[in-house]
């Protein structure tokens, strides 16, 4: 009962935020166009890389791809309902967040839903359109388990990388500026997570999994999907588990945050 | 049977203490030294249902941390709190329930939206049934006379608009209690006076319990019997309007417009402005119709009357006395 309210509320405000968006209908192109255009750029990069070297760490065009497209997708699908967590320092120092305390529905809903960024379908069409393209050409056996699973991995992804981004957040209580944190882990996403991780060595291949939990998005499972377990550091159960480590760090990141709210100070005493 | 229990509450800040000299910034980050601020310090009182109570101080004396205690946005150092039979930071979506809050300075209502769908989307995150929300909103389109502006976005509102579009908000689903924080300010006269007749009505209609904090004292002599004075976090004066006056302004002024008046035995001559002078007199021992009459006795008076003090200045004496 509980669950169901939450999600008729979250509709119901993230349906104004859309209402409120659409008051400005000609940013909505133009973010869109932006989302598309920003992660173009990157995907360019690679394959310029990939022309001049024919392959990064034994993986060729379609396999990079199918990475690419994966971890573009998590990240889309996280960023669609996400994105407002960008705008955590400000409504914590200038006390917006004091009218959703005062309000029966959870503040982190509330948050969420203050407004929302179009942009973040721009990285989530894109995300679909190479994931799909590069699904077709890589070399994966599409059984139907394979399929459910490639979905199971995108939720995952976009769960993995969204608790971390909340988690950051939490941290805003007591520190009052967290942009500068959860703009680096921003960073080492999309820096690192596009690469089969072990070109970078074992010691980082380490710590992009287990202290920094990057490699579950989409390097893990696609590693798995493309039937490429032998040159995994960790066992392949890991590859296949990595949707439930998903769940298990939103899950307690949520947990973190709930904690964390209280050490809220509101602005001005 | 009192609404709102608040004993010994106490809310302190911490912040890492600033360091001074090289490197700052990041010896401020990395320090365990803090500064603490006691911005309620030991804070008591209760409020009955359906009174109406002004909660006073200066800027900084610590009012608005007691509200967002009492409104569960923020969590107490130490003390208790409650609202109704509720905790209100740890049943935070229960108290909410109970409550209507209006900040004066802050809207809560949707920006980029008409006033309209501000007033559906509360009713729907309260749960009021459709019948009752659109009662309600019938009637407060009339009592707040919103319905010029209610299909324009709140952005475009003016102050006055807002506010009253703010309170229609926070009152549309029947909460028992209601705080407003300086609800009145920036508006001009009219505006001001709409506001709380409106307030006035709710709670003589609906028994609505009110805790006001303003810096407009006609709001609290308006509509306030009982205020609590708060000032370096604590309780300075809790109790009626009119005992406070007594207590710390015992004096009244008798103005005499008259051609020429030297002194009168039981009171003092305070000033003199164009053919009118001020005389002060404790009532207590003076009684006023016995001045008046010796007043009237020896001198030539075309016009007289008593003024009360006006709570601002009783105020003003009660913080100068505590330094």
């Amino acid at each position: 009962m509980r669950a169901l309210r939450g999600l008729r509320v979250y509709l119901l405000l993230a349906g104004a935020a859309f209402r409120a968006e659409f008051q400005y209908r000609g940013n909505l192109f133009i973010n869109i166009i932006g989302g598309l255009f920003y992660q173009g750029v990157g995907l360019a990069f690679i394959w310029a890389v990939l022309d001049r070297f024919g392959q990064v760490g034994g993986w060729g065009l379609p396999e990079i791809a199918f990475l690419y497209g994966l971890r573009l997708t998590a990240h889309g699908l996280w960023l669609l309902p996400g994105h407002q967590l960008v705008h955590v320092d400000e409504v914590v120092i200038e006390g917006e967040y004091d009218r959703y305390l005062v309000r029966p529905v959870s503040p982190l809903v509330q948050l969420l839903t203050r407004r929302v960024r179009l942009s973040s379908l721009g990285d989530l069409a894109g995300g679909v359109v190479l994931l799909s393209i590069a699904s077709a050409s890589a070399p994966v056996d599409w059984t139907p388990g394979a399929v459910g699973f490639l979905l199971l991995a995108v939720l995952g992804g976009a769960l993995v990388e969204g608790a971390l981004q909340l988690a950051a957040s939490a941290l805003v209580f007591r520190m009052k500026k967290v942009s500068p944190i959860k703009f680096a882990i921003d960073m080492i996403f999309s820096d690192f997570g596009n690469y089969p991780l072990k070109i970078f060595g074992s010691a980082a291949g380490f710590g992009l999994t287990f202290v920094f939990p990057l490699a579950f998005v989409a390097y893990l499972p696609a590693t798995v999907l493309l039937d490429r377990e032998d040159e995994l550091a960790v066992p392949a159960w890991l590859g296949w588990g990595a949707p439930a480590v998903g769940v298990l760090l939103m899950y307690a990141a949520y947990r973190f945050w709930e904690r964390q709210t209280r050490h809220y100070e509101s602005s001005g005493h | 049977m009192p609404v709102i229990e608040v004993a010994d509450l106490v809310k302190e800040f911490r912040r890492p203490k600033r360091q001074e000299g090289s490197f700052a910034g990041l010896r401020t980050l990395l320090t365990r030294e803090q500064t603490v601020k006691r911005a309620v310090d030991g804070i008591s009182f209760q409020v009955a249902r359906g009174e109406m109570v002004g909660y006073l101080g200066p800027n900084g004396a610590g009012k608005s941390t007691t509200i967002k205690m009492l409104t569960g946005i923020l969590v107490p150092t130490s003390g208790t709190v409650r609202v109704a039979g509720t905790v209100p930071w740890r049943d935070r979506a229960r108290n909410a329930r109970q409550i209507g809050v209006v900040f004066g300075q802050r809207s809560q209502l949707w920006w980029d939206l008409p006033l309209r769908d501000s007033l559906w989307l509360t009713g729907r995150l309260y749960d009021v049934p459709t019948a009752r929300f659109e009662e309600k909103r019938r009637q407060f389109t009339k009592v707040l006379d919103l319905g010029s502006f209610l299909d324009t976005p709140v952005r475009q509102l003016s102050l006055g608009q807002r506010m009253r579009g703010d309170l229609a908000a926070a009152m549309l689903y029947d909460p028992s209690i209601l705080y407003l924080d300086e609800p009145t300010v920036g508006l001009d006269v009219v505006a001001k006076e709409r506001i709380r007749a409106f307030v006035g009505e709710l709670n003589r209609e609906s028994g609505t319990t009110v805790v006001l904090t303003t810096h407009d004292l006609d709001d609290v002599e308006e509509l306030c019997d009982r205020i609590v004075l708060i000032d370096h976090g604590k309780v300075a004066y809790d109790g009626a309007v009119a005992e406070l006056k007594t207590r710390y302004a015992p004096h009244r002024e008798l103005v005499v417009q008259t051609d020429a008046l030297e002194s009168v035995e039981g009171a003092e001559v305070v000033r003199r402005e164009e053919g009118k002078v001020w005389l002060r007199f404790d009532p207590a021992r003076t009684p006023p119709a016995a001045l008046v009459a010796s007043v009237l006795a020896r001198h030539e008076v075309t016009d007289l009357s008593i003024v009360e003090p006006e709570l601002e200045s009783v105020i003003h004496r009660i913080y100068a006395d505590r330094g």
